[in-house]
């Protein structure tokens, strides 16, 4: 979600078969750079695989690169890493957010399974709470939004969303990203 | 003589030895020096650096300094082009690893993938070995700050000091001299100044001549390594009173 | 070290006709982490179709000194990949001289067991993976199911024994629990599961891990349980 001069992405914590959850700690966003943030929703086992075949790419590109990845190379990358699967793809819809190194500015998009990018000014959401997520966020969501409002507007959006979901929640993770800081929070949630 | 034992690296001397190998040290020699000093609280790794010009760029990243791991660094004596190929080889090794095991590699692991590369270049057909020593400083859970020295051979070992390069059997006898036990992280950063100017060719230090970068802990225990900017490493010069003069004029 | 053939051999599609051999859902597979242990235990049965083969079988694996490993799944599989992943960490504590640890072996097994899924024929295993930090001596445990997704947890089961296991550790469960206090969750879950599961499991075997090694742990299989 883009704020003045910040984003933020959060996730639940939930990892489940169906019904039945098996986990209540298994963070879906993870971090590749001062400024870079990757959320992945969908299978658990390619959403593991997945984060770390980027954290092999992001470090690799780090190293040779002598500086960290900003966020719309990222979103290529993923996107071309994802198409590379075509036919036969990891099941996960990622989501991009960051800050541009250089302007500062806010980067948010979006993926589907197979790499086609969806960029948005506004948010992005993705994940078996979707419908209620889309819902939220277009009636809390208002432009040019700071860091303390962000954090709130995020978290409402995602906690009311997942608690209209039978398949998400058990808590949250949310960073705020912004200039020169970055601010993780843990939201305990409903625990059933 | 010598000559029909040359032309191949797999092939042995009669009297045992592997000449390819050893001119590979030779090249070495002629390289700048670069020395590694393990302390109690982290590792200091010096270099100095051979080729400087005015018209060089000064921004442009280290040339003898490489980061290979978040938990590790190494310093390059010799060819830095056949250096390239290797941090590149151990670069991709570190990060499979992670990507296996979910944790760091561990130091000697990556040092002994590295060797196990520059040994089959002593024993596999018709190409030449890798011209290059590292000096290596890292950190694992298991056996904490390491420091090793690994050459053309394959070899390698884990020193409290060491150095590879020219001039360093002397710049050896120096750290035997001066290495204390249980010295500090900034105590090793003198002593390697101490050493680099004792060593170096030019009786005057500069931030042009040396690189510099140390792998500590900071108070809240999490390992970091630090490629050391002009400043910081004229700084520390100035303290052990080796800085050149400002005001001379450079040639 | 190819974990299996993936060749030209036609072999397996011999199987692929028959059904599915004993029941995976029934094989019961827990684990509980503790204070200073890791307890798993695993059901004794050996199944085919509706016949018990064996009353005395052990789903696990030593790894190395300080990791355990239960596995439950299709027959052939289990042991076959079971057997892979403990040579395999064999080899890296000779090669290395030193053990992985369970959170580096749990990330391997993810690995190993990720690749088989988009392999022609993938492994149908689920395994638990208990253990005790050799540096920190921190215990733990990790849930994978054949899909290789992995979590670390303080608790977990596999097969049908899940919904029933993991409501009773949910209110009885505390991180920082004695190995007794451990073998007493470890009976409440088999009574609930005498009493809910409607074939004999035939008992389990309970190992602990702790920063010493793996004991096999005694435990009273032949507790009469009501019925409800």
């Amino acid at each position: 979600m883009v704020g003045k001069d910040c984003v933020a992405i959060a996730c639940d914590l939930r990892l489940g078969l169906q019904a039945l959850t098996v986990s209540n700690n298994f963070p879906k966003i993870f971090q590749y750079g001062d400024q870079v943030f990757l959320g992945l929703t969908g299978l658990a086992t390619d959403v593991s695989t997945v984060s770390d075949l980027f954290r092999y790419k992001v470090n690799m590109y780090r190293l040779r690169e002598e500086r960290h990845i900003a966020p719309r190379t990222f979103a290529n990358l993923v996107s071309s890493s994802l198409y590379e699967r075509r036919f036969g793809p990891y099941f996960v819809s990622p989501v991009v957010a960051g800050l541009e190194p250089k302007t500062g500015q806010p980067f948010i998009c979006g993926f589907d399974s197979i790499g086609c990018i969806d960029f948005a000014k506004d948010f992005i959401v993705s994940g078996t709470a979707t419908e209620q997520l889309f819902g939220m966020c277009e009636s809390l969501w208002e432009p040019d939004m700071g860091p303390d409002a962000l954090f709130e507007t995020i978290s409402q959006a995602l906690l009311n969303a997942v608690d209209r979901d039978a398949l998400s929640g058990w808590g949250a993770h949310v960073y705020i990203v912004e200039k020169d800081k970055v601010t993780k929070r843990l939201l305990k949630g409903r625990q059933d | 003589m010598s000559r029909r034992y040359d032309s191949r690296t797999t092939i042995f001397s009669p009297d045992g030895r592997l000449y390819q190998v050893e001119y590979a040290l030779e090249a070495i020699s002629h390289a700048g020096t670069a020395i590694g000093i393990l302390a109690k609280d982290g590792i200091v790794l010096a270099a100095e650096r051979k080729v400087t010009s005015k018209l060089l760029e000064q921004d442009t990243s280290a040339e003898k300094l490489y980061i290979l791991n978040d938990n590790m660094i190494c310093a390059v004596a010799g060819m830095t082009a056949d250096a390239n190929i290797l941090i590149n080889y151990a670069r991709q090794a570190a990060q499979r690893y992670l990507l296996t095991y979910n944790e760091d590699i561990p130091c000697e692991q990556l040092v002994r993938r590295l060797c196990d590369l520059k040994q089959g270049y002593t024993q596999h057909g018709g190409l030449r070995p890798f011209g290059v020593s590292f000096i290596y400083a890292g950190w694992d859970p298991q056996r904490q700050f390491q420091l090793y020295l690994s050459n053309p051979s394959g070899n390698y070992g884990g020193w409290k000091a060491t150095s590879s390069g020219a001039n360093h059997a002397s710049a050896q006898s120096l750290l035997k001299q001066d290495y204390k036990e249980d010295c500090t992280l900034k105590e090793a950063c003198g002593m390697a100044v101490k050493v680099l100017s004792k060593t170096m060719d030019s009786t005057k230090l500069s931030s042009e001549k040396i690189e510099f970068a140390t792998v500590g802990q900071t108070k809240d225990g999490k390992i970091y390594h630090k490629l050391w900017s002009a400043e910081e490493i004229n700084q520390l010069l100035k303290e052990h009173d080796l800085a050149k003069d400002e005001t001379a004029e450079e040639k | 070290m190819a974990p299996h053939s993936n060749g030209t051999s036609p072999h397996w599609s011999l199987k692929s006709g028959v059904h599915q051999q004993g029941c995976p859902e029934l094989q019961v597979l827990l684990g509980i982490t503790g204070k200073d242990f890791t307890l798993i235990a695993a059901s004794k049965a050996a199944m085919r179709g509706a016949t018990i083969l064996k009353a005395a079988d052990d789903k696990t694996r030593q790894l190395n000194k300080n990791t355990l490993m239960a596995f439950s799944g299709e027959a052939g599989d289990t042991v076959q990949f079971a057997e892979y992943i403990q040579a395999n960490a064999q080899l890296y504590s000779m090669r290395n001289e030193t053990d992985l640890s369970p959170s580096a072996l749990a990330n391997f097994v993810r690995g190993e067991l990720a690749s088989s899924l988009r392999s022609r024929k993938p492994y149908n295993v689920n395994l638990l993976l208990g253990g005790v930090d050799p540096i920190t001596d921190k215990p733990s445990l990790y849930w994978l199911d054949y899909l290789a997704s992995l979590a670390p947890v303080p608790y977990a089961a596999h097969g049908y024994a899940q919904y029933y296991c993991l409501s009773i550790l949910d209110k009885h469960h505390q991180p920082d629990i004695t190995l007794e206090r451990g073998m007493e969750l470890l009976n409440l879950c088999a009574d609930e599961l005498k009493r809910r599961l409607p074939i004999d499991f035939k008992g389990l075997v309970v190992k602990a891990v702790t920063k010493d090694g793996t004991v096999e742990m005694p435990f009273d299989n032949d507790r009469i349980v009501k019925s409800a």
